[in-house]
């Protein structure tokens, strides 16, 4: 089985499970996601439920107990956060662990991986009814901070600040994690009756990448009850209809490096025909060390260490990224505005157009040797409702002519641009010493 | 053809093919089954502490700008044709990158397609330096905005001061690019003293893995070095200050636009006259103690998570070279000092037992075999062993050796207070 055949299984009325054999892989992966619709006001009581299930269930009623019992599985790992893709929540829970015929006593992984994942998400330590109040509590205050400490990452921060300005109110601006006022608001009760909507009613994926058999995969599915209960359908993630064009919001902290972010609406999507000439389009803008934005803002004007332009497929929208000199402000932007306006002429060259698709082609065949970039792009693929991805993908982005790029481009247009600068008040830069 | 020396791991089903060449050059292929791309490197030893050397054959000692070595990282990619290396592999299909660290630094591909025509630039660029004013001058904008994007990261600014309050003299104080100041004065003669000095192939290795042919790809390097007919350079001589004992600073602080305070506390090695498997061993003896006093599933983790003095991020980690060793533990916390005082006391006091050391020993294990599907990771920890003369194979035999005594032993030595600093990073008022 070192073929690569790719997935195999079924969405039903009670959700989906996909299965990835193969023989590559020293691990095995199981993830399992619930989908939760992002919408103001509700989301930190659904960011809040991994962290929560994470600490403890019936099987295993302490955090420790749980921590003890991976370690002895040979160092197995079990993630629980939140995601988001368009305007819906993620709620994830992943366990890796080495297969069992590498290990001394050649546990089953699968078994107890898919054990452990269903006692968790399933089966939480319940106290008088509801979560445990001290675990409850616990996680409240932790993701308090996590909401606050989002400004520590500035790259992360002003992208996120982008988005959230071009979305106005659309949901994909709102943060995975909720806000500090829904977090403090949370009450333990109202929390567990909402964590059994969504364990029981909200749409559900799990995905198996490693050497499995899906035969036993399909029937440990076939047999898990929370698999056959009618549940939500999948969400459609509607696409990013630009809202305020040419708007520019400046933000202050006190930093030492500025960070330039630009958000476009591209009115295509996965979905499209077009996809893959808007792929092929931001690529020869700003995905690689060849790309324009690399080559006019890094390596000829000396103004950034990195430029770059990067597509959110799901909902067909661009961002642009630059990290920068405060006073370079002006000089960034224009020469970005140059380069995407190039585009619009139809400047491309021969090398541009095959040096961009070779690097696409080389990063679509690499996803297949991570287990995680494998479910990554399934999950995307499942939530935006079909496209092109892995071979199909690289075919069409071979058939992409010159015209198809510059058609693309014609529909590209700025919404936002974000500028994190520092606090004018504030004294001259310190180079950071202690 | 030359004959290969095979190193192998039945358990896992693993091989690695390794050669060393007339030149001096140490090359090692390890083939993964099924997958899809080939990932090289081709890695000097030559890192950010290498800052004061003999240069071979002539007995002058130099002493070079801080943060050279990744100055010269990023300058290899310039050609004498004015073109770009990053356009070479890119005509093939590869995409290419480097990095640098206080050891060694290591330019890589990871490819598709074409492996013959990328390996053959891999092989030959790094031969190929061309340093003027001009091209040196244009890169100092560039790394100086990549020193202030570090600047602005607090986990990076938190690393950073710990060591320079831990150590007094050792260059692994100076963070790796240096500072924007110190890569100002670099010149074109620096870079091509450092790059005559440490790229020689005696002093560099290649490592090729993922879904390849191991004879094509070792016949494809013994031609490429044969034809350049070099032989191995004298040793170089690098000159590392003794490091007194005790820490430069007990502790720093540093305000910077975060909301809550970070800590990381640090614990300086004295004694570094290790190399190869003994490193390894120590390596790993050190790791097995942080996880068992205070990783996931020990009671203190647990005791300080439920306090609200550590997140899920807070980490301990003890990492070495040749010439270094140092622990640090920490994340963010509400309370520096109360984190500081609690773990002080609880690393003392905590009983090192059988059973966690057990279990900690399986985790590691399971960490060793799931490289194997990494290729990234794989590489990096290949070069790192290769270059302080061990391999990553001796992790199983090495581990098992490791007896409760050790660690209990590792323990006493290593947590002493004059070897302990904090660093503490503290939100800047807005």
């Amino acid at each position: 089985m070192d073929t690569k055949a790719g997935f195999v299984g079924e969405m039903g009325a009670g959700g989906g499970w996909y299965c990835y054999p193969t023989r590559q892989f020293k691990t095995l992966s199981v993830q399992a996601f619930w989908t939760n619709p992002l919408k103001p006001g509700e989301a930190s009581r659904a960011a809040i439920l991994p962290h929560i299930l994470r600490r403890a269930c019936q099987k295993w009623a302490s955090t420790v107990a749980i921590e003890r019992e991976l370690e002895d599985l040979y160092g197995a790992s079990l993630r629980a956060e939140v995601g988001k893709i368009g305007d819906q929540q993620l709620l994830s829970f992943q366990f890796d662990a080495v297969h069992g015929q590498f290990l001394p006593d050649h546990p089953d992984m699968l078994e107890l991986g898919m054990d452990l994942l269903r006692e968790i998400l399933y089966r939480p330590l319940i106290v008088q009814g509801s979560f445990d109040p001290t675990i409850f509590e616990q996680e409240k205050e932790m993701l308090d901070r996590q909401i606050q400490a989002l400004i520590n990452d500035k790259g992360q921060y002003a992208m996120h600040r982008l988005v959230a300005n071009m979305a106005g109110d659309q949901g994909f601006g709102l943060s995975r994690l909720g806000t500090l006022e829904e977090t403090r608001a949370l009450d333990v009760k109202g929390l567990f009756d909402h964590f059994q909507m969504i364990r029981d009613h909200n749409p559900m994926l799990w995905f198996v990448v490693g050497d499995v058999d899906p035969d036993q995969v399909a029937r440990v599915f076939e047999a898990d009850p929370a698999m056959q209960v009618a549940r939500r359908p999948l969400p459609s993630i509607p696409r990013f209809v630009s809202q305020a064009q040419g708007r520019v919001v400046v933000e202050r902290q006190p930093i030492q490096q500025g960070k330039v972010n630009l958000g476009y609406s591209t009115e295509v999507t996965m979905r499209d025909e077009d996809y893959p000439a808007l792929v092929m389009y931001a690529g020869i803008l700003g995905g690689f060390p060849h790309s324009k934005l690399f080559v006019h803002v890094r390596e000829e004007a000396s103004l950034a260490y990195y430029a770059y332009a990067r597509l959110d497929g799901v909902l067909g929208l661009m961002v642009i990224g630059a990290g920068i000199e405060f006073e370079d402000y002006e000089a960034a932007v224009e020469i970005i505005h140059q380069q995407v306006e190039r585009m619009r002429q139809g400047e491309v060259t021969d090398e541009e157009m095959d040096f961009t698709l070779r690097a696409l082609i080389n990063d679509i065949l690499a996803e297949s040797d991570s287990p995680g970039q494998i479910i990554g792009r399934q999950v995307e693929r499942v939530l935006s409702g079909g496209g092109r991805t892995g071979s199909s993908l690289i075919e069409a982005l071979k058939a992409v002519r010159r015209e198809d790029v510059v058609r693309v481009a014609q529909r590209v247009n700025l919404d936002t641009t974000y500028f994190l600068t520092r606090d004018a008040a504030k004294d001259p830069v310190q180079e950071g010493r202690a | 053809m030359m004959k290969s020396e095979t190193l192998a791991d039945e358990t896992i089903g693993e091989r690695v093919h390794q050669l060393r060449l007339a030149s001096g050059l140490s090359v090692a292929v390890l083939p993964l089954r099924g997958f899809t791309k080939t990932y090289a490197t081709y890695a000097t030893h030559y890192g950010s502490i290498d800052n004061a050397f003999k240069i071979p054959n002539e007995h002058r000692a130099v002493a070079v700008p801080d943060g050279i070595a990744h100055f010269l990282e990023h300058k290899m990619f310039e050609k004498r044709d004015g073109g770009d290396v990053f356009d070479d592999f890119g005509r093939y299909g590869a995409s290419a990158n480097a990095y640098t660290d206080y050891t060694s630094t290591t330019f890589l591909f990871s490819t598709t397609e074409n492996l013959s025509d990328n390996l053959e630039i891999l092989l030959d660029f790094l031969q190929q330096p061309y340093f003027t004013d001009e091209n040196v001058a244009k890169e100092k904008g560039i790394i100086e905005q990549e020193i202030r994007m570090y600047l602005d990261m607090p986990g990076d600014r938190l690393h950073s001061n710990l060591m320079q309050a831990l150590y007094q003299k050792n260059p692994v104080r100076i963070d790796v690019a240096g500072s924007v100041d110190s890569i100002r004065t670099i010149t074109p003669d620096d870079l091509y003293l450092c790059h005559r000095t440490f790229y020689h192939p005696s002093n560099m290795q290649v490592f090729v893995t993922g879904g390849v042919d191991v004879d094509r790809v070792l016949d494809q390097i013994v031609n490429n070095q044969a034809n350049r007919q070099e032989t191995p350079q004298a040793p170089i001589e690098r000159i590392y200050p003794d490091e007194p004992e005790g820490v430069h600073l007990p502790r720093v602080e540093y305000e910077m636009s975060v909301a809550a305070p970070l800590l990381l506390m640090g614990y300086k090695d004295t004694t570094t006259r290790w190399s190869g498997r003994d490193l390894l061993r120590r390596e790993l003896i050190a790791n097995l103690m942080w996880n068992t006093l205070v990783g996931r599933s020990s009671e203190l983790f647990s005791r300080l998570y439920q306090m609200g003095l550590i997140n899920n991020r807070f980490q301990a980690h003890y990492s070495c070279g040749l010439t270094f060793g140092f622990s640090g533990l920490g994340g963010e916390t509400p309370d520096p000092e109360r984190l500081e005082a609690e773990l002080i006391d609880g690393l003392d006091k905590m009983p090192l037992t059988q059973r966690e050391l057990e279990r900690q020993k399986r985790r590691e294990l399971g960490e060793y075999v799931s490289l194997f599907q990494n290729l990234e990771e794989l590489a990096y920890v290949y070069n790192h062993f290769a270059f302080r003369g061990t391999n990553l194979f001796d992790i199983p035999e090495v581990l098992g050796s490791i007896r409760l005594e050790d660690v209990e032993q590792f323990r006493k030595t290593h947590l002493n207070p004059k070897e302990r600093a904090v660093s503490v990073i503290l939100p800047k008022p807005q």
